[in-house]
């Protein structure tokens, strides 16, 4: 996982770019990309978006950074956003994000050492009916336990050793 | 046009004005952070609070987002009002650092201002305070984000208005960070602007860091020095040191911003080899004994060779004032060998200019204001700034340009652009006023077509030219073309970026005199013995600084007035040290002919920096300032006519010998100026063309100046000099593979006047063919005349 | 169980997606074929005969904003669909998306013809990929039956939807952030006027309504205006409403309910009470930003203007509940920094203020206040509420005044306490 994004979708959104009269509206689209690609956005991630939107940098920035989805730091194999906001709050999120914390002995903000996961806290999943709720990657997982929790960093953690 | 009743008082204001203007001119100061007169009102800061009483528009509202209305009423004490000020103050308090002690925005910080205004006064937030890194935005910007309240002027100032594409606000919340993507100097010519908008400590002046605490600062309205278009500055001094320039508000010309040249240029004042000693014959005299010698030597070399042995070199640098009474001097002596401009090209452009230029002047406020703008051969960011800028107005506004020109002009803004050659714009010039392109090839009858047709659906339409590359007969032919595309209902401007500040005052008092190649020649035939040089360096800046050097050698007297370390100062038999523009009041005449005074930030003196060393001054005590000297040239030259030397007697005898510049009478620093109507002589027409040049090789070379570097006062500012570029030269891509060269590759370059070695630069909108270089001060390309073509030859440097 | 007509959840099967056969055969698209036998402004007036109030949170009626809407200017219009959902408690537009999402698309075809607007953006948050998926699938679906595309129909009206996924943060479901985001600009809000169906998207005619309204709008054509004057309770009220019931009750499931259903119905008979036995003590009755109702409103109708009455908003219709174990400035805390940390920034009471609310919340529930602190609170909500940009600020006030309002004596609890009376239960 080296490159940012295979050359083919480097050109396709420089055609699509092209095509269009407004190419701005690509950047969180080609962000998102590269996010899936890369594991996140670095510099270099920023710089390619422009040069290949054909915009300026700083025009990619000023979204990359307010953006609480798109990383502009290195992530984990796996983000696990942490629903904190009330019905999750209310129903129990603390004590999920304290079990996922000891479990994976790390705070929010932090990647275990392995690279595995990074934890981070996020608001409202729109998942208030199966709260407390976390995002790992685009899954949302509701109606959580720490039993649970524990089955579902499992099966993580084998598809990441799937994957490698 | 819209009445309403602000606070109990009725106003008038023009349709479109918003109620927080309105209230200031009632003189009602409505606290605010992010509207800003040029920027426009966004509504983000919430301060500027109003409670809107009656009316069309009701209850609580932002001024800045309310356009007055008839019927309205509107109070700006309205107890709900004021409560939700005080807020936005505490709430902009809140990670506000209180290092007002040490911050260099202390004695005018608005937030200070506001804060006070706003009636925020006791702290009741007392959790952690958001904390940033800062950025190093290169040698102009000095960032401390913590200060930052988040008012956007800084990113609306830099990538609205002024185009730069390097800064960006980025996150979110209370978090929001303005800089760059990554560390680095601020790309924008204009970055400097952002100091000024800031309303505290964020972004300052880096050179002026740490230097004066700025209710100490002395600072005075006056007029920037560093091109012909006359931009409103208020330069600020202390400890003998001019220290820093901003912006002044001159609504007819520069608006509210200024260029970083004009800002960061003024460290000539402050020269380390700036003469600040009378002399003569290399002997210091006192500054009267050296005008008395001045005197009396100029009265024996007329009585002994006769008047026209005398001759006097004004200057584009040099006041109007000094310049007329140059003028004075030169006819009281008996003399015609009088000139204002060594540079053959650029004094002839000058006068023809102030000969034909009319009615159809535009000032850089009708170029904001136009639609339809037309560059031949002018190259703004080199050669008045803060043309580009209110070009790039003009495009917001929705107004096009056009540029025809050899060289890649560079504008901060979207362009049409076509390389012509050089010694072509003139002839071209006439065919388009006359709608006549039978002499042009298809691609440029097309282009010029268009050009017509857009020009007769333009409402406010303006020509610009550049002095430089028209050169007489262009000028010439650029206000004719003006004059013939013009309709009764709609007049084309014509704007003309000229040298100096005060060009267009030399070219309307030089009349139909000669030129100085003509008195070169004199000169050299051992016809003139004797010359009176005011702030000009003619072994410099003549069109063949060889050849001139070799004839001024040949002159019995050298007399010298000026305020930098010019060669003619340092050959000068007699010199007088003059005062900079910010140590004097005076006045210069801008490109579209407007008047303006200037007054004066301090009085000259070594600054105590350099006769501290860095140190306590030392502790000996003289009767005498060191390196006070320094006079304003006009009055060096009442002196030498023996005439009382009190400005306002200066300009009322000029005024009286002269009603052209009656206007000298009225004008102050508080107006926008006077545009005088009155029109100059166009020079004589049979003078020889300026170089004589042997042939040296097959490729056309031409001459221009850079943005930095090529302007002596800017050349010798510190601040300004990291950003000088190395001698260069920049050839089309194509011409560039022709002759076997790639970018960056060092080459040898060779004229009549030697070889050096240049960079290659390259550049797509360059005219393919032509190499181009900069005149660069105190380098390999100093001798290089801009507007010149010479012949010359380019080869790749192989490794040495 | 849910005996109310269901209308939007009619087809909806637990964990599974209606594909278009399926929709067809529960009379999918006869919306769409009876509108274009209409003209365009006979569409926009049977929406607007129908009363249908926008479902995004601010129940604006939707005909009359379509009446506003230049729909003869030429040059390119748009539609969007707000499909932000971000706000705490909101979860209804991912559960219709997540099971029926054809009636979205028919909506906006519908709503396209009657504007004249052929271009579409669906906007999802980030966290809605499933939704993404869906509604991707359903336009290709619609495009190959004829009901997307060039000359839907037979029509002669071309339509085309694009799916655009955000990337995070609530303001962006402020319709003109929204915009912003669209363009890939940065998504702070924009001044209004001008609106955006005068100059929106791309500075071009725009008009921007909520999933469950567009999604509403087939049933509207299919059935008629006067149909959905009969499905709600209140005297006034028209039409159903999905209701996303959150926090302490023992069902936490989406409903469809017909405006107008009592508050108790709603936590008692379709919430199946308040969990564990305990009593119910506050809830927000449509998302994180609308004022909390109590024990005492709970025989207060669920609509628009009954809600009003007691000082509260139906919002989005999400319902969380709280138990009697719950400290209220606690929860206001949680509300306050949720909007603290979504605040776009642009504007200074939002930037600023919310944080200094969320100090001063913070203060009063870990035992540090004073009553100056108290005070402070007060006149910061009153500084806040109405003086910021757009109406996030505005919406985050909405819970911190209902606190004033109705507990303040749990304030001065804690201050007394010098911490939380709840701690520990
Ligand atoms: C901070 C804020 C967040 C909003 N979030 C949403 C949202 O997620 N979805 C939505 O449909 N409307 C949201 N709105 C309302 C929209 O601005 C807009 O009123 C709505 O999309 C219009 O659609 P409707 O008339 O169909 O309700 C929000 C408004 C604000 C001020
Ligand atoms: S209220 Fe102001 S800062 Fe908050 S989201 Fe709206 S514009 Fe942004
Ligand atoms: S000056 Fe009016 S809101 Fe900032």
């Amino acid at each position: 996982m080296t490159e940012l994004l295979p050359q083919n979708q480097i050109d396709s959104f420089k055609a699509r770019a092209a095509a269009i009269a407004h190419p701005h509206e690509l950047i969180v689209d080609l962000l998102r990309a590269i996010q899936s690609h890369y594991g996140w956005v670095p510099d270099d991630g920023v710089l390619l978006t422009a040069v290949t939107l054909g915009i300026l940098p700083v025009e990619v920035e000023e979204l990359a950074t307010f953006y609480d989805k798109i990383y502009r730091r290195a992530v984990g194999r796996r983000v696990i956003h942490v629903c904190d906001s009330i019905c999750c709050w209310s129903t129990g999120a603390e004590m999920i994000t304290e079990h996922l914390q000891k479990s994976l002995g790390i705070n929010f903000g932090m990647t275990t050492a392995d690279g595995a996961f990074t934890l981070l806290p996020s608001c409202c999943l729109g998942a208030c009916g199966d709260a407390p709720a976390m995002m790992i990657g685009l899954t949302t997982y509701g109606k959580l336990t720490p039993q649970q929790i524990d089955e579902i960093l499992l099966k993580e953690r084998a598809a990441i050793a799937a994957a490698d | 046009m819209p009445k309403l009743t602000i606070d109990n008082l009725q106003v008038t204001v023009a349709e479109g004005t918003n109620v927080l203007e309105a209230a200031r001119a009632l003189d009602i100061v409505i606290p605010h952070f992010c509207y800003h007169e040029a920027l426009g009102a966004v509504g983000a800061c919430r301060l500027c609070a109003m409670m809107f009483v009656d009316g069309p528009v009701k209850g609580l509202q932002m001024a800045c987002m309310i356009k007055a209305q008839d019927g309205m009423v509107v109070s700006s004490t309205d107890p709900d009002a004021m409560d939700l000020r005080r807020h936005v103050i505490e709430w902009t308090m809140i990670n506000h650092p209180h290092d007002c002690p040490v911050c260099d925005e202390g004695g005018e910080c608005q937030l200070q201002e506001m804060t006070v205004a706003g009636g925020h006064g006791v702290r009741r937030y007392t959790g952690k305070k958001r904390t940033f890194s800062n950025q190093n935005l290169g040698p102009f910007v000095q960032q401390e984000m913590n200060r930052c309240i988040t008012c956007y002027r800084c990113v609306r100032t830099y990538r609205d208005y002024c185009g730069g594409s390097d800064y960006g606000v980025f996150g979110s919340r209370n978090r929001v960070f303005y800089g760059r993507v990554q560390d680095g100097s601020l790309e924008s010519p204009f970055s400097g602007n952002i100091i000024d908008v800031c309303p505290t400590g964020v972004l300052t002046s880096k050179p002026f860091r740490y230097k004066t605490r700025l209710w100490d600062l002395q600072e005075a309205p006056s007029v920037c020095p560093h091109c012909s278009l006359g931009c409103a500055t208020v330069p600020g001094g202390r400890y003998r040191d001019v220290q820093r320039v901003r912006a002044g508000i001159n609504r007819e010309t520069n608006g509210f911003f200024i260029c970083d040249r004009g800002r960061f240029g003024y460290d000539h004042v402050n020269h380390p080899q700036r003469p600040r000693q009378a002399r003569v014959d290399g002997q210091p005299v006192m500054i009267d004994k050296a005008v008395m010698a001045a005197r009396q030597r100029v009265a024996e070399m007329a009585r002994e060779h006769g008047p026209n042995s005398v001759a006097f070199l004004g200057s584009s640098r040099a006041s109007l004032e000094a310049n007329a009474l140059l003028r004075d001097l030169a006819s009281t002596t008996g003399s015609t060998q009088l000139v204002f401009e060594a540079h053959h090209g650029r004094d002839r452009a000058a006068r023809t200019l102030v000969a034909r230029l009319g009615e159809h002047a535009r000032s850089q406020e009708d170029i904001r204001q136009s639609d339809l703008i037309i560059l031949f051969g002018a190259d703004p960011l080199a050669e008045g700034p803060m043309l580009a800028l209110a070009i790039r107005q003009a495009v917001r506004n929705g107004g096009r340009v056009v540029v025809i020109d050899p060289r890649p002009v560079e504008l901060p803004c979207a362009a049409t652009h076509l390389p012509l050659a050089p010694e072509r714009l003139p002839v071209i010039l006439t065919a388009f006023g006359r709608g006549d392109l039978n002499a042009f090839d298809a691609r440029e009858r097309e282009f010029f077509a268009s050009l017509i047709e857009q020009l007769h659906s333009a409402r406010r339409p303006i020509m610009v030219g550049g002095a430089d590359l028209l050169g007489d007969k262009g000028v010439d032919a650029l206000c004719s073309a003006a004059a013939e595309l013009s309709t009764g209902a709609r007049s084309v401007g014509v704007m003309t970026l000229l040298a100096g500040p005060n060009s267009f005052g030399g070219g309307l008092l030089a009349g139909d005199g000669p030129g100085f190649d003509t008195l070169l020649d004199a000169v050299h035939e051992g016809r003139v013995h004797a010359l009176v040089c005011l702030e000009s360096d003619p072994f410099r800046e003549a069109m063949d600084p060889a050849r001139a050097q070799a004839a001024l050698g040949r002159l019995q007297l050298l007399v010298s007035i000026d305020a930098t370390p010019s060669l003619a100062a340092r050959r000068a038999d007699i010199f007088l040290p003059a005062r900079a523009n910010a140590e004097m009041a005076g006045s210069y005449i801008n490109n579209e002919g407007r008047l303006q005074a200037f007054l004066p930030v301090i009085d000259p003196g070594l600054p105590i920096r350099e006769t501290g060393a860095g140190n306590h001054p030392p502790r000996e005590f003289f009767q005498e300032t060191p390196g006070s000297a320094p006079e304003a040239d006009w009055w060096l030259l009442a002196q030498l006519l023996e005439r009382s030397a009190n400005l306002a007697e200066v300009r009322k005898t000029i005024a009286e010998n002269d009603e052209v510049l009656a206007g000298l009478l009225s004008i102050t620093t508080e107006t926008t100026g006077l545009r005088l109507t009155a029109r100059g002589v166009m020079p004589l027409s049979a003078e020889k063309p300026p170089l004589h040049a042997a042939a040296v090789g097959i490729l056309t070379l031409l001459v221009t100046t850079a943005p930095v570097g090529s302007h002596w006062l800017a050349h010798l500012s510190s601040p300004l000099a990291a950003t000088e570029p190395q001698p260069y030269v920049c050839l089309h891509p194509d011409h560039a593979d022709a002759l076997g060269l790639v970018a960056g590759d060092r080459a040898r370059l060779t004229t009549h006047s030697g070889h050096c070695q240049v960079v290659i630069r390259l550049s797509a909108q360059m005219m393919n063919g032509l190499v181009l270089t900069p005149q660069l001060w105190d380098t390999a390309l100093e001798g290089m005349r801009p507007g010149s073509l010479l012949d010359c030859r380019l080869e790749k440097e192989t490794k040495a | 169980m849910n005996a109310y007509p269901q209308v939007l959840f009619k087809n909806r099967r637990p964990g599974e997606t209606v594909l278009l056969s399926e929709y067809e055969k529960a009379g999918g698209y006869q919306g769409l074929r009876t509108a274009l036998k209409m003209s365009p402004e006979e569409v926009s007036t049977q929406v607007k005969n129908s009363g249908l109030r926008g479902r995004g949170g601010a129940g604006f009626p939707t005909g009359i904003k379509w009446s506003f809407f230049p729909v003869d200017q030429p040059g390119e219009k748009y539609l969007v669909c707000n499909g932000d959902e971000m706000e705490p408690g909101t979860y209804k537009d991912r559960q219709l998306l997540l099971a029926d999402p054809h009636q979205l698309v028919e909506g906006m075809a519908i709503a396209a013809y009657a504007l004249q607007t052929p271009v579409g953006y669906v906007f999802l948050r980030y966290a809605y990929e499933d939704c993404s998926l869906r509604v991707e699938r359903a336009i290709e679906e619609a495009i190959d039956a004829g009901y997307l595309g060039k000359n839907i129909l037979g029509s002669g009206f071309d339509v085309e939807l694009h799916v655009h996924r955000s990337a995070g943060r609530y303001i962006l479901g402020e319709e003109t952030s929204l915009l912003n985001g669209l363009e890939g600009r940065r998504p702070v809000p924009r001044s209004k006027p001008p609106f955006p169906a005068r100059s929106g998207l791309f500075g071009r005619p725009t008009n921007v309504n909520n999933v469950e309204t567009l999604a509403t709008v087939p049933h509207i054509l299919t059935n008629g205006p006067v149909w959905f004057h009969t499905l709600a309770l209140s005297p006034d009220g028209v039409g159903t409403k999905l209701f996303g019931l959150s926090g302490h009750l023992n069902r936490t499931e989406c409903f469809e309910l017909p405006l107008g259903i009592t508050l108790r119905e709603v936590v008692e008979d379709f919430g199946g009470g308040v969990r564990g036995g305990h009593k119910f003590k506050a809830c927000l009755p449509g998302g994180a930003s609308t004022p909390y109702l109590t024990a005492e409103h709970l025989d207060v109708m669920m609509d628009f203007d009954p809600l009003e009455v007691v000082n509260s908003r139906l919002g989005t219709a999400g319902v969380t509940v709280f138990d009697e174990h719950t400290c209220m400035v606690a929860v206001t805390r949680n509300l306050n920094h949720f909007f603290a940390r979504e605040s776009c920034g642009w504007c200074t009471p939002c930037r600023d203020g919310l944080a200094t609310v969320s100090w001063l919340l913070d203060r009063i529930e870990f035992g540090q206040a004073t009553m100056d602190d108290l005070a402070m609170l007060k006149d910061q909500v009153r500084n806040i509420k109405g003086r910021s940009f757009c109406a996030l600020a505005e919406g985050a006030m909405g819970p911190v005044e209902a606190l004033l309002r109705l507990f303040e004596d749990e304030i001065k609890d804690h201050i007394k306490r010098g911490g939380c009376p709840f701690a520990g239960k």
